[in-house]
């Protein structure tokens, strides 16, 4: 105990241990590109996120609007809520959507109607993330115990770690715990023998295995994983949707100037990722994204990025799709594979973009 | 309305100016402070215990023991700056005592004969030393080592044999005894030999050819074998030199105790070697000086002989210095490897800063944003790097500085076509025209300058007086920024910072202190005077429309004040613009008789946050990389036209930052504006709505009614 805290006071006084600032770097499958800044535009629409998909159509939310899209069609308005979406799943017909109120609702499928609400059996307080292993059973990332949805700066500069993964029998409506403690599970992925979830503050993806602890399978990624979609033959496609600084990290461990920052600034103001481009010049700025000769470079340590990773059946890094500080395709919330087209979600960059996959 | 936190860490600021600390550091003379210290704390510990420490026997005593050591110790530190090492001075030493001895007692050779024959034996076994280690290129430690156990074993036979013949004083020789127990003026011989002795040693190596060859050397083997020094030589001359002075000081101790025995010498090499080590001549060469010898030998002397009279035995008085010796080492390495690395840390000090809260800019605040720069004619677009200031003449040419260190004219009447008009050097930063139609030009790390007509370079100054309590030198200019002309031909100039160079103007950003100045240039007298110091970051200067007063703009603090020149407020500042939303730059005249400013960035709350708590900013300096560190927002572009009172009047944005982010300059000129940016690659061109078609610069100074 004592020593522990000498530890932590030492750590602090050299830069090592858990003061040790670091962030890795994009390097082998994770070179930059522009791969998404020269995709194909679906179309643009403001705030495009979470898009689902049960096949060959996928549905996408904007603010609390729910849309529907085919490939090389206009988007389809299917409902507006009352408040944010916060997720979406679909599958067979059937369409799970999050509120930021703590809502999940069914629609469609045998389960039409359905309605859960956060309770004490289910504190989902903070639902953001949503996926259906089968029609019966859905899956809930609940993001923080602490937060809203849409307080994920404030979650992730606090370095909280209280979300927590949720397995719905909607036939009885039990509900089961899968995991707790974890840092913001914003994607989850079924798998044959668990579910795979992305931890963002903790920039990983843990395996979720019944009566086993989180297995970590891809750990240290340069950026916060988001929402997590299959690809073919068992990979994973992973949304990150914001990049990680040396400077976010600087300020989560400097708790005087991050709690006085957080209680006297705005948040799009703060030292923290965020979904898009620089709009103000209220927003901090890093010395290296200080333009030059007017531009800015692809290389600056920007507040947002947009990066798409794509992962392996055994969840190594196989290629992954870049928008670089100087482009603005920034803040991928998610991904849908739909026959052999990636709908991408750059939430950040008001737009929804198509990779086409080659050799699927 | 500061919380307690910001009440303590203010006065902390304030107080305690952690910025001089880095200065001293930085200084050259530092790498003397240790072996001071040391020699001040062993002089204050020994003083309590021993009652008569400085009684003025004790100090003749000390003084001849001194003379003896210091002359062994300049041997050993002249080898040591060469990168080498010499152990066998110690027995060259004994030896040379029992010879002279044996010279001057049994042999009753004349005294002039024992010295030099001495002597000549010294730089005998020097040359054995050098030709093995510099010629045949052996191991500096083990070639003396097996040198000392030699000499020595020649020296224990030889007293073994001989050692009352050669002490029994047969002759008596005035002169032999002046050596030994001699003064002059109550100084003893032998330390004003060696003082001798020292300062020839001392111009020998920061004066002459050989002194310079032995550092560079020790400096470097590789580099002064290939700028052409024959290494072998130069290292072969070292020892010669350590061998003949340890034999110089086996003299003086001969004469003075007229005897020697199997204890003589015994140990001098760790002396020694512990002398120059603790004053600071390092182990691997080229960093090294006589001062530092002297005050090694000082400490080692004042040890030695104080634990002596504490009644220490020699083997333990040995055991001490080699203790000493030994933290002597690794304060060396240790040092040497991480001055600089320490300097780097703590030279960045962040100070307390709060800006005036001022709220966010509204859309009925006259700085309101719209994108009127959005239609801007772009004038040398890729052409140009860096034109921080730009200027027109008369005939409608424009002139700007660039980053390689020209001043460029761009022809009227479209700016297409350019030439170099003067190649000064340095990035040029603020211009100005006198009546003479000179271009005056701060130019960044070098000074003022002045082009004229003919295009033939000056420089006006690069030197101002050195205030009296700066520990870094701030009588050089290290960033001169802007200028204007007063009606009377004075030159008012800003220097932005005397702490850091341009490349690094955005660290002062981080520090926030008073670090610059304004400084006056007077033609007619060719004198530089500072007349405003401790300004934060002054940038722009202006001299008002009335000619009575300038204007100067402090960039971090974001204010705007008045100087008065002349009229019944002269010598008086006054606060024109408390409260910009931006970080103010250049400053220049509109035809409507008001003025234009350019905001370089514009205050992002965060960072005016961080302004407030400096402990923040300096954990970001050590713990991240210079492109990681916060800045404030300095990619949008921002121009504003303010009148005599500070009331701002028009505001110009291209907010995104497409053509003209960091907007550093702006000068107008017949109905158009013109941009410039320290870091852009174009200059901009705006037409100025209702404006003066027919006004200039030029005629509005120098051509007012």
């Amino acid at each position: 105990m004592m020593l522990d805290r000498l530890k932590t006071w030492y750590d602090g006084f050299r830069g090592a241990g858990d003061h040790a600032i670091t962030v890795p770097p994009m390097d082998g499958a994770l070179r930059p590109n522009t791969a998404l800044d020269e995709a194909r535009t679906l179309f643009d629409w403001p705030s495009p996120d979470n898009v689902a998909t049960d096949g060959d159509t996928a549905v996408f939310s904007s603010g609390a609007e729910v849309l529907r899209v085919r490939p090389g069609e206009a988007p389809v308005h299917l409902r507006t809520h009352p408040a944010p979406v916060t997720a979406l799943a679909a599958h067979q017909g059937a369409l799970a959507t999050a509120l930021a109120t703590g809502e999940v609702l069914i629609s469609g499928g045998p389960h039409d109607g359905q309605r859960l609400a956060a309770s004490a059996d289910l504190p989902i307080s903070c639902p953001v993330a949503l996926a259906f292993r089968d029609g019966d059973t859905l899956l809930i990332g609940n993001g923080s115990d602490r937060h809203d949805a849409g307080e994920w700066r404030h979650d992730l500069l606090t370095r909280t770690a209280s979300g927590s993964v949720w397995q719905v029998d909607l036939k009885t409506g039990a509900a089961e715990c899968l995991a707790r403690n974890l840092a913001w599970p914003r994607g989850l992925l079924p798998l044959p023998e668990g579910v795979l979830v992305s931890e963002a503050w903790r920039a990983r993806l843990v395996v979720l295995r019944p009566g086993a602890e989180p297995d970590p399978v891809s750990t240290e990624l340069p950026a916060y994983p988001g929402g997590l979609s299959a690809a073919p033959d068992g990979g994973v496609f992973v949304s990150l949707f914001a990049p990680r600084r040396r400077l976010t990290e600087l300020v989560m461990r400097e708790t005087a100037y991050r709690d006085r920052m957080m209680a006297e600034i705005e948040p799009e103001y703060w030292i923290s990722p965020s979904l898009r481009p620089m709009e103000s010049y209220y927003e901090p700025l890093q010395g290296g994204t200080l333009k030059k000769l007017a531009m800015l470079k692809p290389w600056a340590p920007s507040r947002s990025y947009g990066l798409v990773l794509e992962l392996d059946s055994s969840f190594d890094a196989r290629r992954s799709f870049h928008s670089r500080a100087d482009g603005t395709r920034h803040g991928i919330s998610s991904t849908a594979l739909i026959g052999g087209t990636l709908v991408v979600a750059a939430t950040g960059g008001d737009v929804m973009v198509a990779l086409d996959m080659e050799g699927v | 309305m500061s919380q307690p936190s910001e009440f303590y860490s203010r006065w902390r600021y304030r107080l305690f100016p952690d910025h001089i600390v880095g200065e001293v550091l930085s200084k050259n003379w530092i790498d003397n402070a240790i072996p001071f210290l040391i020699l001040i704390a062993s002089v204050a510990f020994f003083s309590v215990f021993i009652q008569d420490l400085f009684a003025p026997y004790s100090l003749i005593d000390n003084g001849r023991q001194i003379g003896e050591l210091l002359l062994v110790v300049f041997g050993m530190t002249i080898v040591m700056m060469a990168g080498g090492i010499d152990l066998s001075v110690g027995a060259t030493f004994a030896l040379a005592t029992f010879c002279s001895l044996g010279m001057f007692n049994y042999f009753e050779l004349p005294l002039a004969v024992v010295v030099v024959l001495t002597l000549l034996l010294g730089a005998l076994i020097g040359a054995l030393n050098g030709a093995l280690i510099g010629f045949l290129r052996l191991r500096a430690f083990l070639t003396t080592l097996v040198t000392l156990i030699m000499v020595r074993a020649t020296f224990d036979t030889l007293v073994l044999n001989y050692q009352v013949e050669v002490s029994m004083a047969m002759r008596f020789s005035d002169a032999w005894d002046f050596i030994g127990d001699g003064d002059v003026l109550g100084i003893p011989f032998s330390f004003l030999l060696a003082a001798i002795v020292g300062i020839f040693a001392h111009v020998m190596l920061t004066r002459l050819g050989i002194g310079w060859r032995i550092q560079a050397v020790g400096g470097s083997r590789r580099s002064a074998f290939n700028a052409g020094i024959s290494v072998r030589k130069t290292v072969f001359y070292t020892y010669v030199m350590s061998g003949t002075l340890a034999a110089a000081a086996g003299v003086l101790y001969a004469s003075r105790l007229g005897a020697a025995g199997s204890d003589t010498g015994l140990g001098l090499e760790v002396s020694a070697l512990t002398a120059a080590v603790l004053g600071g001549v390092s182990l691997g060469g080229g960093r090294g000086s006589i001062a530092k010898a002297l005050l090694g030998s000082l400490i080692v002397i004042i040890i030695q002989s104080s634990l002596v009279r504490l009644g220490l035995r020699t083997g333990a008085n040995t055991l001490v210095l080699g203790i000493l010796l030994l933290v002597a080492v690794a304060i060396d390495v240790k040092w040497l490897k991480n001055r600089l690395k320490v300097l780097a840390k703590v030279y960045v000090s962040p100070g307390y800063f709060r800006l005036p809260d001022i709220g966010r800019i509204g859309s009925s605040s006259p700085y309101a944003d719209n994108n009127r720069l959005a239609d801007v004619d772009l004038i040398g677009l890729e052409e140009i790097e860096g034109p921080e200031d730009v200027i027109l003449d008369e005939d409608d040419n424009l002139y700007c500085g660039s980053r390689h260190g020209d001043v460029i004219r761009f022809f009227s009447p479209d700016h297409k076509r350019w030439e170099v008009y003067g190649h000064i050097g340095g990035h040029p930063l603020g211009m100005a025209f006198d009546a003479q139609g000179n271009l005056n030009v701060c130019v960044s790390g070098m000074g003022l300058y002045q082009i004229t007509p003919d295009k033939e370079v000056r420089k006006l100054t690069d030197e101002t007086n050195r205030s009296l309590l700066s520990v870094i030198d701030d009588s050089r200019m290290r960033f001169a920024d802007d200028l204007d002309i007063a009606p009377d031909g004075k030159i008012y100039f800003s220097e932005a910072t005397i702490r850091f160079n341009t490349d690094e103007w955005m660290i002062d950003a981080l520090e926030s202190r008073g670090n610059g100045r304004i400084i006056c240039y007077d033609p007619a007298a060719d004198t530089t005077r500072t007349i405003l110091p401790k300004l934060m970051f002054p940038n722009g200067i202006c001299v008002s429309h009335d000619g009575q007063s300038i204007l100067y703009a402090e960039t971090w603090p974001c204010r705007i004040s008045r100087y008065w020149l002349a009229g019944p407020r002269k010598g008086e500042v006054e606060l024109v613009m408390p409260d910009l939303p931006g970080y103010p730059d250049n400053i220049n005249r509109s035809s409507d008789g008001h003025y234009w400013c350019a905001f370089v960035g514009m205050r992002a709350p965060a960072f005016d946050l961080a302004m407030r708590m400096p402990s923040f900013r300096k954990k970001m300096v050590d713990r991240i990389p210079h492109d990681e560190w916060l800045y404030p927002n300095m990619n949008a572009g921002c121009v504003i036209k303010f009148d005599e009172t500070g009331k701002v009047l028009e505001c110009l944005w291209d907010s995104k930052g497409v053509n003209h982010p960091m907007i550093t300059s702006m000068r107008e000129h017949k109905g158009y504006l013109y941009l410039g940016g320290s870091l852009n690659n174009r200059i901009g061109k705006w037409k100025i709505p209702g404006a003066d078609p027919d006004w200039t610069g030029v005629s509005s100074y120098w051509r007012a009614t």
